[in-house]
């Protein structure tokens, strides 16, 4: 008798308890409603792309030395050099150089081993085409320069969360000049060249 | 009790006037209020779409539909132009005349349920003295519509929500017409009109949610389960199914579906409203208000007011529910198929039950705040 009892009133908590939680989970749906998008409405808005954005590579022919570091350290041997021994100047003659971004992973090892800094990333990534021939770049298109979203007459820049200032987690609307939170590279590598001078200072103190 | 606005009676009079016999004006008084339903109704259903789409977006904190018209609020016609131009497919192994009744046969009773709901004492099309019970009787029409195009289709996934819609449906009528049962039995009537007149004279304290807190919850659940939606969505679990008993269907006859389902939100909410919120009464009892500024309940611009007042709370309420639903939408997960059959039969049914009989010995015990 007393087991049905039991089994009844716990049944009947049971009940009180999920009542309870889907409560809860309605006052975060709610609450989630009251705040403001997040979206970024693109192609009429656009993130900028941070400092360390790894977008399509940029690439001078001129400063090319046909090494081929790149096509070693990439890691599906991708970029193509083609190049020729010209026996007169007995140098290396560099024809032509692509690299297909239909199947480049953008792992930057390629830029990051260049020993005449040849090769670098841009900020580009809208980079879809009809044909997935036409992501072969050859030396000049991949010669070209990106346009940057802040120059863009048609778009307005947004900025990342981390370029924002401190609380702030919407990139709309920001004040005029409002700057972001920590301090900024510029001003630390600043206060370290100072702290170099005064340590080379004291050195040479010490040494007269 | 004043006797309103009465438009029929007027309407006829004054065609009556115009030198016509009764039946002619009659005859033509009757495709008016049939057509404003229609209007009505889909109205109702561009609202509730954009409501879905918009607050949808707001809860996950998005935008949301925001280039067709102000708000984007003209997106659902642009999505009900757009069906309208698709081709539209018939299966070659499919049965044709089951395929193509099919979404009819679902969406017919939805847009005939319509004919029962109140705004005002004089504002329906119909006030016969089975209403409530013409809801219930066509609500249960649609399975078979959902089945007959499930089965048509000649597709495994067709097939399986086409049978879980109609598992669904036949289940959760059950506990839906016993939380409707407890209800009429207070109001002793099965007229909408008659319902809400129960409810009225003392605002937002005389509404029967107050009377029937068990019967509202029963309701409720039962109800979104009878429109498929998303915590009891199972019929069209696309994770699952594709699509359910809608996957071979595209253009209009996916439009029907689409719209059916809206249109049954719509209605049960504003049949929720007229059985438990009180239909077209105000928070505040507005015979209380006329009388206090010693207004005759008889003037004609008070009665105006009245009217639009009635339609405008039957409204707010029903599109309240509907957003309940929408944010219910986005908090609880989709339950299992065998959760859904336990939920329906071994908590609501008995629930319902021991409501009913509870609603039945209240009457008896305290007759004057139960409807003796």
């Amino acid at each position: 008798m007393f087991n049905v009892l039991k089994q009844v009133t716990d049944y009947a908590k049971e009940s009180l308890q999920a009542a309870k939680y889907i409560g809860q989970g309605l006052s975060v749906t709610f609450d989630h409603m009251q705040r403001r998008p997040v979206t970024v409405q693109y192609p009429y808005e656009k993130v900028i792309p941070s400092e360390r954005y790894r977008g399509r590579i940029h690439y001078e022919f001129d400063k090319c030395i046909a090494c081929e570091v790149c096509v070693r350290v990439c890691p599906i041997n991708l970029p193509v050099v083609d190049w020729e021994f010209d026996k007169k100047s007995k140098k290396k003659k560099l024809n032509h150089y692509s690299i297909d971004f239909g199947v480049c992973i953008f792992c930057g090892n390629c830029v990051e081993y260049c020993p005449t800094n040849c090769l670098s990333m841009t900020e580009e990534y809208e980079l879809s085409s009809f044909d997935r021939h036409e992501l072969n770049y050859d030396n000049v298109a991949l010669g070209r320069l990106p346009y940057k979203v802040t120059q863009d007459p048609m778009v307005t820049p947004m900025r990342e969360l981390a370029y924002l200032p401190k609380g702030v987690l919407d990139p709309h609307d920001l004040p005029a000049g409002a700057q972001r939170a920590g301090r900024h590279p510029e001003d630390i590598a600043e206060e370290l060249r100072a702290a170099q001078a005064k340590e080379e200072e004291s050195k040479e103190e010490k040494v007269n | 009790m004043n006797s309103g606005i009465d438009l029929q009676g007027t309407f006829i009079e004054s065609l009556q006037d115009l030198g016509l016999t009764p039946g002619l004006a009659k005859l033509l008084w009757m495709p008016l209020p049939m057509g404003l339903m229609l209007i009505g109704a889909t109205i109702g259903v561009l609202i509730a779409v954009w409501l879905e789409r918009k607050i949808s977006a707001a809860v996950q904190q998005r935008i949301g539909p925001e280039y067709a018209g102000p708000l984007g609020v003209l997106q659902p016609v642009a999505d009900g132009i757009k069906l309208v131009f698709k081709e539209d497919v018939i299966p070659a192994k499919s049965d044709p005349w089951l395929f193509t009744i099919g979404p009819a046969i679902v969406v017919i009773p939805v847009f005939l349920s319509y004919l029962i709901v109140p705004f005002g004492e004089k504002i329906s099309i119909t006030d016969i003295n089975v209403g409530i019970f013409l809801w219930i009787a066509l609500s249960s029409i649609a399975p078979i519509g959902l089945l007959m195009s499930g089965y048509a289709s000649n597709n495994k996934y067709s097939l399986l929500g086409g049978l879980r819609a109609a598992a669904q449906s036949i289940s959760y009528e059950i506990p839906l017409a016993l939380a409707v049962l407890a209800v009429v039995m207070m109001s002793n009537s099965l007229s909408t009109i008659d319902i809400v007149e129960q409810q009225s004279g003392y605002g937002i304290l005389g509404w029967n949610i107050w009377r029937q807190p068990v019967g509202f919850i029963i309701f409720w659940i039962a109800a979104l389960a009878e429109c498929e939606r998303l915590p009891f969505d199972l019929p069209e679990a696309e994770e699952e199914l594709v699509a359910g008993y809608q996957t071979e269907y595209s253009g209009m006859k996916f439009a029907l579906f689409y719209l059916g389902s809206y249109v049954n939100l719509v209605l049960s909410a504003l049949v929720f409203a007229v059985l438990y919120l009180g239909g077209w009464e105000s928070i505040i009892p507005i015979e209380n208000l006329g009388a206090l500024f010693g207004i005759s309940e008889n003037a004609p611009w008070l009665q105006v007011i009245d009217g639009a007042l009635g339609i405008t709370m039957t409204l707010i309420k029903a599109y309240f529910l509907v957003f309940t639903a929408i944010l219910l939408r986005w908090t609880v997960p989709r339950v299992r198929i065998d959760q859904l059959l336990n939920l329906g039969w071994k908590f609501m049914l008995p629930v319902a039950l021991v409501n009913l009989l509870l609603t039945a010995a209240l009457k008896l015990t305290f007759p004057f705040a139960f409807g003796g």
